[in-house]
């Protein structure tokens, strides 16, 4: 081989090698994706296809503190997503985290608790037996990743429709100190753009509020179009350093591919095409079961109202 | 000779790497970047306006921002009508307390004392300082305790003289239960307040209202319908306009909207749409009436900017800053 050969193919290598380097941590976060569907790498950085299908996705969040061992985490939110690309459509179904319903082959319980069985494979069983849909991936994230997420993503902006004021908020973020330590957060009505930590206060606060756990359900749904709109200014080349933050606090069952494929779609979404639903009173009714406060679902209401949006 | 040569291909392949890597990291989408006030100026305005970002009060007059505080917790200043004191808030964990300021920035005197507490609990907030118009009453927000429920939370507005030596305080309104309370004091020169006010009902809907009330503890009357989520009211300093948020039920978008106004009827005339859909935050007039200005992103997602606009249909709004990062909850305080 001529040397003036030898010599370009040692500039492409290095730079190949400088590109990978850069898209490392990217890779290493989808191989530690928990599905096979993770493709190779560089038709990664190939154009896509936006989606022509729709698709249903269950996002789950979970107080995943030192309070909870690894094994005994509970899902404190569950959200479905179902998105019609060609419609250009999509809903948002907040499911309560004291809903009392069949987790299979656990008997009744709180839906939050199938997670703990079976991790995610049962969280989307549990869903899918009692709402009678179809999940095709589901994303989960845990307290810090979600936090480091918006704040790779520079912060998000909310429209913070009443004062949220929590005297008993966890302080269960730091690796140190006690994790039943409980501090003060107000966060104050109107526009505000809030860094990760303070976004966080904001879906979890729930005990100066009536409407307690449907108003975090409200604000989660709510949070997500934030991230969605910040999400929308970025491109792939943004993908590795927030990929290097989550660091095992997501996990998911979307490859590379069908991510591109999302960001793809995510900005033809706004708030006028998502349509958001919160089984608030009467499709849900507080009570007690088992020595503890659960969520009653009336199936004959929610049913109709589930299939409407996910068909 | 010959290893000379391949050793610098080798170093320049090297480096060749490293500034692939690099230049991967430039295809990043730049989020814009937010600087201090300090390092940029604006469009000169009349008078003097003081806002608020990072944790620090600045003062801008003729087009240049002076940091008038340390990056300390402070928020939401409020200047008097003569423009010769300032009140502002100062933010800790678990509480926060009202402060009289000179217009440099010194403190005066400490106002209120409601932490460190034992337990978190035991804590107060003091938020949204304002001046009554002949500057002798300070109007504020506090969380008085429910002795029946350590759970609720909700601020309610109080006032005090703001002659620092003076400890007394009045209750003013009361706020709907497990709302998060009423916010945004605006008192008026006859001794009556303007506010928002919260609601949630059966169905668990929020609503936000501009609220009108004639004395400490009297019933009120709302200003605004419920399903217009109208909230963070501003009073022309004539008391003759109101402008205010208005999000007309979405909590993703609001709007800048204006109206007349009338103490005697207690009512507003028919409102204005200034500027239709953005994320609108915490209007304030000009001392003559004839600009508001206010705090919003350029773009869905961006930080929040100063902008102006003129309280009239048709008006265009200006955008006086451009990579600032303002704290959208402490709205612009602008004296003459």
């Amino acid at each position: 081989m001529p040397r003036v050969w030898i010599v370009v193919v040692g500039f492409v290598l290095a730079g190949l090698t400088g590109l990978g380097a850069y898209f490392a941590p990217l890779f290493q976060t989808a191989a530690s994706s928990t599905t096979s569907s993770v493709p190779g790498a560089i038709q990664d950085l190939n154009p896509v296809q936006a989606p022509t299908q729709p698709f249903t996705v269950l996002l789950l969040g979970s107080d995943d503190d030192s309070k909870f061992p690894p094994d005994r985490i509970n899902t404190q939110s569950m959200i479905l997503v179902r998105v019609d690309p060609v419609s250009k459509q999509a809903t948002m179904l907040s499911i309560p985290r004291d809903l009392w319903v069949q987790i299979p082959g656990q008997g009744m319980g709180k839906i939050s608790t199938a997670y703990q069985t079976g991790g995610p494979d049962a969280a989307i069983n549990a869903v899918e037996s009692n709402f009678k849909v179809h999940i095709d991936d589901y994303v989960w994230i845990g307290l810090n990743g979600l936090v480091k997420l918006i704040n790779q993503l520079g912060g998000v902006d909310v429209q913070v429709t009443n004062p949220v004021m929590d005297d008993y908020y966890p302080a269960d973020l730091s690796s140190t100190g006690n994790p039943y330590d409980y501090y003060r957060v107000a966060v104050l009505p109107g526009a505000t753009h809030l860094d990760g930590v303070h976004a966080l206060e904001y879906v979890r606060s729930r005990h100066g509020d009536i409407r307690g756990d449907f108003a975090r359900s409200e604000r989660q749904q709510q949070l997500l179009l934030a991230i969605k709109a910040e999400a929308s200014h970025l491109n792939i080349a943004d993908l590795p350093t927030i990929a290097a933050a989550f660091n095992g606090e997501v996990k998911t069952s979307i490859s590379l591919d069908r991510l591109r494929q999302l960001m793809a779609v995510a900005g033809s979404f706004n708030g006028s095409n998502i349509h958001r639903v919160v089984l608030v009173p009467p499709y849900t009714s507080e009570g007690f079961a088992a020595g503890q406060d659960v969520v009653f679902p009336d199936w004959n209401q929610i049913l109709p109202l589930v299939h409407q949006s996910f068909p | 000779m010959r290893w000379l040569v391949t050793t610098l291909l080798v170093i320049a392949m090297f480096c060749f790497g490293v500034g692939v890597y690099h230049a991967a990291g430039l295809l990043k989408a730049s989020h814009a970047g937010v600087q201090r006030p300090t390092q940029v100026s604006a469009p000169s305005l009349p008078g003097t306006m003081y806002l608020v970002q990072g944790g620090a009060i600045y003062r801008l007059r003729n087009g240049q921002f002076t940091q008038i505080t340390a990056d300390d917790g402070w928020v939401q200043v409020a200047v008097n009508a003569a423009g010769s004191q300032l009140a502002a808030v100062e933010r800790h964990t678990n509480y926060s307390d009202l402060y009289l300021l000179s217009t440099g920035g010194r403190v005066i005197a400490q106002l209120t004392h409601n932490g460190p507490g034992s337990r978190p609990e035991n804590n107060h907030w003091s938020f949204y300082p304002r001046f009554s118009p002949d500057g002798s009453t300070l109007f504020y927000d506090y969380d008085p305790k429910d002795p029946f429920n350590t759970y609720r939370v909700d601020l309610a507005i109080y006032s005090s003289p703001s002659n620092p030596g003076s400890s007394s305080s009045v209750k003013w309104t009361e706020p709907n239960q497990y709302t998060g309370g009423d916010v945004d004091p605006q008192p008026l020169s006859a001794g009556s307040l303007v506010y928002s006010k919260f609601s949630i009902d059966t169905s668990f809907k929020v609503a936000s209202q501009v609220w009108f009330q004639a004395r400490p503890g009297s019933a009120g009357v709302a200003l605004t319908d419920p399903a217009d989520g109208c909230g963070q009211p501003a009073v022309s300093h004539d008391g003759t306009m109101i402008a205010m948020v208005c999000t007309k039920g979405s909590n993703q978008t609001s709007e800048l909207d204006v109206a007349t106004f009338d103490p005697t009827a207690r009512s507003l005339g028919s409102i204005t749409t200034l500027v239709p859909s953005g994320t609108m935050a915490s209007p304030t007039f000009s001392p003559d009436g004839k600009t508001i200005a206010y705090l919003a992103p350029a773009v869905a997602g961006g930080s929040f900017q100063l902008w102006t606009v003129a309280p009239a249909p048709g008006s265009s709004p200006r955008e006086l800053t451009t990579d600032l990062g303002l704290d959208s909850l402490s709205a612009p305080a602008w004296a003459a």
